[in-house]
């Protein structure tokens, strides 16, 4: 090896230390913020409160007591036989600004658990799974305009679309608010 | 408490775009079924500009009619991002894997593969660094060398990274890359003054990195040159 190619690879691996330090800096940030805003998200869950934007930290992430989730990170809001849909949280935390919605034609059917549309952001299509089966009456066209809306405000705005239930027992199938809190601490435990 | 984690990687050589595109499919539905354990396409395309699920051609800045002539291919996907060149001398990658496995989200993936680019750029003393907000990809300075586009299906990632080895970057100037105009595109090669070894070595140390960044510890290699008319193989 030359000198040449010795200081080219010790400034490689100086470069490749320094970005480890900087990753392990940002988790040890993050694991404290987690730690001051934990009591802060479980009240303001439990007490049915729209968190606010500080909630950026992987694993406590808002959940919303009267809805019900599926694995896949999308939230319903039961009423009779309707079905507001969109996804929770912890999706949008993982995904990063959201860019672009695909939504769905007003009259489709959908089944549970089958995609219904995408989303779009870092230049990562992600597609978005149905918690019922049923028939679209409504989709939140804003979401064209302004995609932006599912990150602001993902279990209010950001709702993506409406539906309406060919079987209401299928929301037996979902989780409620805590084992849905549970799942997303297991999932972003994995790694 | 880790398991360790199998990677299997087909280094495919050159094949073309579409073809491409169906084997993904194939390969993201039995990734699904759990038929394959987590696969990387290693591969290099012939002139390709591909668009992606929000079709912004209007970032193609020449008619689709004069592509033949510049002998390239314009494809439409469903992958994220805008439009961009493939060609020879650009390497390759379409990790088909579990997100859901690992627990990470798009976000976090696509961080990833920022990283793995960046550090292998940093082999050859270039210092890259991941886009600004709705910029991802990999820049050196104002100049991209790198480009991403994935798409995430029932957890299941295909498509990925392009890093430019030593592309033709004239092909770029037909489009608005990735969207983003008055940035210029730039190659490992321009960028560094050492002498490169054979893309085979620069693509094996491309997958090593990204290998070592998703904490695969165990890969099993294979050339897949002819895999597209092999049908029963998988």
């Amino acid at each position: 090896m030359t000198m040449r190619d010795f200081r080219f690879f010790h400034s490689a691996a100086k470069l490749q230390k320094r970005l480890f330090r900087e990753r392990e800096r940002e988790r040890e940030r993050e694991i404290m913020a987690c730690s001051r805003l934990m009591w802060a998200t479980r009240a303001a869950s439990y007490l049915r409160i729209s968190v606010p934007f500080t909630l950026r930290v992987r694993g406590f992430s808002s959940v919303l007591k009267d809805l019900k989730y599926a694995d896949s990170h999308e939230w319903v809001k039961v009423d009779g036989i309707s079905a507001t849909i969109g996804i929770t949280d912890h999706a949008k935390d993982h995904l990063g600004d959201v860019v672009y919605v695909e939504l769905p034609e007003v009259g489709a059917s959908i089944s549970q658990g089958s995609s219904f549309g995408a989303v779009e952001s870092v230049k990562a299509t992600s597609d978005v799974y149905s918690p019922v089966s049923g028939k679209v009456i409504e989709v939140n066209e804003e979401l064209n305009s302004s995609p932006g809306l599912i990150n602001a405000s993902p279990y209010e705005n950001g709702w993506i679309i409406k539906v309406e239930m060919s079987d209401k027992d299928e929301t037996n199938k979902l989780m409620g608010s805590d084992q849905y809190s549970k799942f997303c601490e297991e999932e972003d435990a994995k790694h | 408490m880790r398991v360790p984690r199998s990677l299997e990687v087909w280094k495919m050589g050159t094949v073309n775009y579409l073809d491409a595109l169906k084997l993904q499919e194939k390969l993201v539905s039995d990734r699904k079924t759990s038929k394959i354990a987590d696969t990387v396409l290693s591969l290099q395309h012939p002139p390709t500009y591909t668009l992606g699920k929000r079709r912004t051609d209007h970032n193609l800045l020449i008619p689709e009619s004069e592509l033949k002539k510049i002998g390239a291919e314009l494809c439409y996907t469903q992958r994220g991002g805008d439009i961009t060149f493939h060609g020879p001398h650009q390497a390759i990658l379409y990790p088909i894997i579990s997100l859901r496995d690992i627990g990470i989200g798009a976000r976090n993936y696509v961080e990833k593969l920022e990283l793995t680019m960046i550090e292998l750029a940093a082999l050859y003393g270039v210092r890259a660094f991941a886009g600004q907000k709705g910029e991802t990809g990999v820049w050196v300075g104002e100049r991209k060398i790198g480009a991403i586009g994935v798409r995430i299906s029932y957890g299941i990632t295909s498509h990925g990274l392009a890093f430019n080895i030593d592309p033709d970057l004239s092909y770029f100037k037909h489009i608005v890359p990735c969207g983003i105009a008055d940035k210029e595109v730039t190659s490992l090669r321009k960028e560094t003054d050492s002498v490169l070894p054979t893309e085979e070595v620069i693509q094996g140390q491309l997958i090593s990195c990204f290998a070592r960044l998703f904490g695969y510890s165990n890969l099993i290699w294979k050339e897949k040159g002819s895999i597209l008319s092999d049908n029963g193989e998988n």
